[in-house]
């Protein structure tokens, strides 16, 4: 501060600048600070003392609620392994057919827009009404796949009261709502590639699918890596089809990490447990999304 | 037109193998599975829902059909009063959360510097936290205060739910825009808040338009949040729905009109403002 300062760096020594972004952060730190993390705080504070609805004593025990959830065999043999393949066979199976669709309304046709629109809806209605549908459609008794498959003369398949009939049609709900997600951000970024390499490889007689796989997806390689790691993001959390559609059930069998720390929490009434289920998950995803984030950046600059 | 739908006179591989009217069919058939795919879930609950109670259970085959099941969901007053709730809390929660984060998106599309990083960092940080992870300990803390069941108590989460989201699509926004117009003004001797509120916004309005109705309907549709932190006195239209599924688990007739009348935004929207749904569903 010895030295006047010339004009053109003034403003950043007064600060002036950087009064005038905080004030424009203000109004989002605030809602963030109140609402977001000093309730993750005082969930990380509950998660260490005993803390049941029937006996708010609120002792401190330390890490044993993090003992029995971590050494909990249905949250190690089950829970984890249901959620990390949800999200495995949900983002896979929603990028490729997302992709494909991609490419189907990629031309001009008519009756383009009305596909679009049909395409749009499963993203736009509610996931748990989504849900509701898959439910219905393949109840046993009286839905329409259970009439199809009878039809058929394949007999009947108690769909929602077996564990991997349950956990496939989970997975087939979520590709339905989110297949279009993929496929309509595809498409913006198909239709903003640049013209010339695809000249290139038609000179070159290249066919559609080497033209897929040697320009297409290369040049759609960062907008895929950020919806992939969205998506993974958003599909661990899980919370919605799977309670509509299976509650967990049968017998605990499709609970996702979502659904477990719900149980502990709000069935068994267990606050301080839940709360330690919730930040060992919260802690799981922090550390495959930082993975999954440092992957995509490597693969492209994405840092933007 | 776009890129790679280059006029294919004479398809290669795969397709080139099919004559001109069998790459048709291919498409035709393509067609048709999109539509029985994504359509058909939704076809099946809007017949059930004008069935009668009795003919559900034939949904593949008679032709009776009533309105009756809209009546009486209607008539029920929970759900009215969900509906209602829901309408009230989707409203408020977007203009809130839109108020709130078209500045700190701002901020971030304009400055560089540690301040933004550090905003970066937090909202990348809080986006990927589990919304059970902070739901959990919310429910602790309205109960606490006194605020659980009430409506403070469901709008205010809300409102939080999207910042971090929404402050990084309002970004996405702001760098559409040309900065040059706001130095203009600048140089001109327009004062910061200036050029932000009469220079910036008003171009971004298409977009934050957009992003309000994706707001809108998220908000209508969200069912975690709603399911811990309302009671009976704020129920919410998600939530009164899944008691329906989980408790008349038999009257599918009067479940499918209350999601069919649920789901009435969503296809107005898709159907009405389909670009800007678009527009506001980038990344």
């Amino acid at each position: 501060m010895a030295e006047p300062p010339d004009q053109g760096h003034r403003w950043w020594r007064l600060g002036e600048q950087e009064r005038f972004m905080l004030l424009l952060l203000l109004p989002a730190a605030t809602v963030l600070v109140l609402f977001q993390i000093v309730p993750i705080l005082l969930g990380a504070n509950a998660s260490f003392r005993d803390w049941t609805l029937f006996s708010p004593k609120k002792t401190w025990i330390g890490l044993q609620h993090y003992a029995y959830v971590l050494t909990d065999p249905s949250f190690l043999r089950v829970v984890l392994p249901n959620t990390f393949l949800l999200m495995v066979l949900s983002v896979s199976l929603s990028l490729g057919l997302g992709l494909a669709l991609a490419h189907y309304l990629d031309r001009r046709f008519a009756g383009r827009w009305l596909i679009q629109t049909i395409i749009l809806l499963p993203q736009m209605i509610a996931p748990v009404i989504a849900a509701m549908m898959m439910r219905w459609s393949f109840n046993d008794q009286f839905g329409v796949v259970a009439a199809f498959i009878d039809w058929l003369g394949l007999g009947s398949i108690a769909w929602l009261a077996q564990r991997w009939p349950s956990f496939c049609i989970i997975v087939f709900t979520d590709v339905w709502i989110w297949t279009p997600w993929f496929a309509l951000i595809l498409l913006a970024r198909l239709r903003s590639l640049p013209r010339e390499p695809f000249e290139a490889a038609r000179i070159d007689a290249a066919g559609p699918w080497r033209t897929f796989t040697h320009v297409t997806l290369p040049m759609l390689r960062p907008v895929i890596g950020v919806c992939v790691l969205i998506r993974s993001i958003d599909a661990f959390r899980t919370f919605d089809v799977v309670w509509i559609l299976t509650g967990g059930g049968p017998a605990r069998s499709t609970e996702v990490f979502s659904i477990y720390t719900y149980m502990e929490a709000f069935v068994n009434l267990d606050f301080g447990r839940g709360s330690a289920a919730a930040i060992i998950g919260a802690g799981i995803i922090l550390v495959v999304a930082g993975l999954m984030y440092k992957a995509v950046n490597r693969g492209a600059d994405v840092s933007r | 037109m776009s890129a790679p739908a280059l006029p294919v006179e004479t398809p290669r591989g795969w397709a080139g193998a099919l004559a001109p009217g069998g790459r048709r069919a291919l498409l035709l058939l393509a067609t048709l599975a999109i539509l029985l795919l994504f359509l058909g879930p939704i076809v099946i609950l809007v017949v059930t829902s004008l069935r009668p109670g009795w003919a559900v259970y034939y949904i593949y085959r008679g032709t009776d059909f009533t309105l009756q099941n809209f009546v009486e969901v209607l008539a029920t007053e929970s759900v009215t009063r969900a509906f209602v709730n829901s309408f009230v809390l989707a409203t408020l929660a977007t203009l809130f959360s839109i108020a709130v984060t078209v500045s700190s998106g701002y901020m971030l599309s304009r400055f560089t510097g540690p301040i933004p990083r550090t905003w970066f960092g937090t909202i990348y940080l809080f986006r990927t936290v589990p919304y059970i992870s902070w739901v959990l300990p919310l429910y602790l803390v309205c109960y606490e205060l006194g605020i659980y069941d009430s409506y403070a108590g469901i709008l205010l989460p809300h409102i939080a739910v999207h910042i971090c989201f929404f402050s990084w699509i309002m970004k996405g926004f702001f760098d559409g825009i040309d900065p040059s117009m706001e130095y203009a003004a600048l140089i001109d001797g327009c004062s910061r808040w200036g050029a932000f509120l009469r220079v910036a916004l008003p171009s971004a309005v298409p977009a934050i338009a957009a992003l309000g109705i994706l707001s809108w309907l998220y908000t209508w549709n969200e069912f975690l949040f709603a399911l811990i932190l309302t009671g009976h006195n704020t129920a919410l239209i998600t939530v009164t729905m899944a008691q329906f599924v989980t408790e008349l688990g038999t009257q599918w007739n009067l479940m499918s009109a209350m999601a069919v009348l649920a789901m009435g935004p969503a296809i107005l929207i898709t159907v009405f403002a389909q670009s800007y749904v678009i527009r506001g569903l980038r990344i």
